[in-house]
């Protein structure tokens, strides 16, 4: 079973559905905080949304290792998976995702544990799942099959949902970056 | 035995999630801050810790 | 953007001798003449210190008037613990710390050395006020003249009205702003780094020092048998340099008062304190209990007697305006609620919106501000406001016509 291309092909999947699922987890984590309660959907459903999203995208990730690992074709060991450097099979780029998947089980760890650490410390450490989002989206660049150029018919399919997810992050981080001044004033009252 | 709901006032932001999971106990005033209205029962107490889960400011604490 | 204080702090006031704090004080404030006077003061354990401040019912003198035996015997329950002796007099109209810093200064560190001695505390903090020079300046003197095994450690509080708030002070102390969070237990529990933290007006040391150095017969001696000793007042009317005093519990309330202030209303305890019309204080005597049973709580023990012609609407909506830009801005019911609040009374004071209107949102923004806050300051104020209702009910009236009894009363 390890010897056909099926560990490849759920190799591919996972890691397009993993690009996918974090930066819908990203983009909601954007949009669940800020502004005045009542504007949309309830804050605890996308709250929730943002939370669980980032579940799936944890179950994607152990997947997307798993399959990885597993499959014979190129050596990627277990260890390659934890430590960002020493791997023979894309050294970079496989690098970047254990990086990133570092950062993601970091930033999962503390938030199971956000009520017991002091706020500034859990939020500090969340903010780094920014860099986990472009950590991926490199690697993804760097080592998936499906966006490398195909000879004589331009890049890959998966180019498209790339660009989306990139589309959608970049998107939600000038939100994010244009609300900071307008959060802080909100502050200073006014009835909602 | 009955608990109650204490806000850590200066970390408060107003994001108005404890009173979207828990409307029994708390209100939200004029400028979206808690109100805590009554004490929390047994009947509450497992919605009041998804309230103090909720709180993105980690505003909230259930005491004695 | 902040409204500046109706009452300023000032730059010079008066002491009178008095009985027990305020005796001697021609002799100057140094440590030769503190010494000559008192003696040395004797160690004490917890225990004896103890007995001593329970038996004459300390309470503490920066506004709470809680018991101080209760505090200490807290502090004295957890490990490593520290004394604070709090100078910071955020209250611009009150003087009486200050004054005891210029005149008694060693009667102060006597009462914070002789706890720091009984809890095994080898610090004693001293936070002196950001906003009276002489008064930090003449402390400072008096700590570098003394020679205790204890390490004295001084501190400049922020010149704001909430600087003075245990927790805030906690937090200078901490070496964060000196603003005021959220405490989950009291600071003689759980106070600096989480050590008990036995933090007491600069009087309330005056007193512990009074006890120790000159015994619980002479202390009990003064006052009255459920509320012995004496306590300070600052007295403070338009025009004139602020008087400090003495008077023993049980003293008539009125014989401290100017002749300018008869017959007109007072405003007691302060800003966040309550006005009180000349009946209820013409027959007062000076008492906690008993001036909180009257409506008008004794608190830091300030006396202001805005005169005849002072519109008591228009020194509250000032008062107001003050107090709420000094908030800290951490809370969001007190930011905004305190802003509202004095746009309310202003409103009052101008006759928009009609007196019933006026005096319902006052009542519902009071209620909005109290307990929600990490300090007491929404409730002072709120306090403030309710207190002119209560008891001048128809200046709110005479305004709501366009007119103003204080005006009235001054013109007839």
């Amino acid at each position: 079973m390890t010897d056909g291309p099926l560990l490849w092909y759920l190799n591919r999947g996972t890691g397009i559905v993993l690009l996918v699922l974090l930066t819908a987890t990203t983009v909601l984590g954007v949009l669940a905080l800020g502004g005045r309660p009542g504007r949309g959907l309830p804050r605890f459903v996308s709250q929730s949304l943002h939370r669980n999203l980032s579940l799936l995208s944890v179950l994607a990730l152990v997947a997307h290792v798993v399959t990885a690992v597993a499959d014979t074709f190129v050596d990627i060991r277990w260890w390659q998976a934890l430590v960002p450097v020493g791997a023979t099979y894309e050294p970079l780029y496989l690098g970047l995702g254990t990086l990133a998947l570092d950062l993601v089980v970091v930033i999962a760890l503390t938030s199971l544990l956000r009520t017991r650490l002091p706020h500034r410390a859990w939020y500090a450490v969340h903010l780094l799942a920014w860099v986990a989002w472009v950590l991926s989206v490199v690697h993804s660049v760097g080592i998936g099959t499906d966006l490398e150029a195909v000879p004589g018919a331009g890049p890959g399919w998966a180019v498209v949902p790339a660009a989306v997810c990139v589309v959608a992050v970049v998107a939600a981080a000038v939100y994010r970056l244009a609300r900071l001044p307008v959060d802080r004033r909100a502050r200073l009252g006014s009835p909602s | 035995m009955a608990h109650r709901l204490r806000v850590d006032w200066p970390a408060c932001q107003a994001r108005g999630l404890c009173h979207e999971v828990l409307p029994e106990v708390v209100d939200l005033d004029d400028w979206g801050y808690p109100i805590v209205t009554r004490e929390i029962d047994a009947a509450l107490l497992s919605d009041a810790r998804a309230a103090v889960r909720a709180c993105p400011r980690n505003a909230l604490r259930i005491v004695d | 953007m902040t409204a500046a204080s109706p009452v300023p702090v000032p730059d010079e006031i008066r002491v009178l001798p008095g009985p027990a704090l305020l005796a001697g004080i021609d002799e100057g404030p140094s440590l030769a003449a503190h010494r000559a006077r008192h003696g040395t003061a004797p160690a004490v354990t917890a225990a004896r210190l103890l007995a001593l401040t329970a038996d004459a019912r300390l309470r503490g003198r920066g506004g709470a008037a809680f018991p101080f035996s209760t505090k200490l015997a807290a502090a004295s329950r957890g490990r490593r613990p520290v004394v604070v002796v709090n100078l910071s007099e955020g209250e611009p109209a009150s003087s009486k710390d200050s004054a005891l810093a210029l005149t008694r200064p060693h009667l102060v560190l006597d009462g914070a050395v002789a706890a720091a001695g009984a809890l095994g505390a080898r610090d004693v903090h001293v936070v002196l006020p950001g906003d009276r020079p002489h008064a930090a300046e003449r402390m400072a003197h008096a700590i570098a003249e003394r020679d205790d095994r204890v390490r004295f450690r001084q501190h400049r509080a922020d010149a704001r009205f909430v600087s003075g708030q245990a927790r805030a002070v906690v937090e200078l102390l901490a070496g964060r702003s000196n603003l005021p969070v959220v405490a989950w237990a009291p600071e003689a529990v759980a106070g600096l780094h989480g050590r008990p933290t036995l933090l007491s007006n600069a009087e309330t040391w005056a007193h512990v020092g009074l006890l120790v150095l000159d015994g619980e017969a002479a202390y009990t001696a003064r006052g009255r048998v459920d509320e012995p000793g004496t306590t300070l007042l600052t007295v403070t009317a338009p025009g004139q340099v602020p008087h400090v005093h003495e008077v023993e519990y049980g003293a008539r309330l009125r014989d401290v008062l100017p002749s300018s202030a008869t017959g007109g209303p007072l405003l007691v305890g302060g800003f966040h304190g309550s006005w009180a019309t000349w009946s209820t204080v013409a027959s007062a005597r000076v008492s906690v209990p008993g001036m909180a049973a009257l409506g008008m709580p004794l608190g830091a023990g300030v006396v202001l007697a805005p005169g005849p012609g002072t519109c008591p609407l228009a020194l509250t909506s000032q008062v107001v305006d003050h107090l709420a830009g000094q908030s800290s801005g951490r809370c969001g019911p007190c930011l905004n609620g305190l802003p509202a609040l004095a746009a309310t009374v202003r409103a009052a004071l101008t006759g928009s919106g009609g007196e019933r209107g006026a005096v319902a949102e006052i009542e519902r923004l009071s209620r909005l501000v109290e307990r929600r806050g990490a300090c007491a300051h929404p409730d002072g104020t709120a306090r403030l406001v309710r207190s002119l209702l209560r008891a001048l009910p128809g200046e709110v009236a005479a305004h709501g016509a366009g007119g103003c009894d204080a005006r009235t009363a001054e013109a007839a």
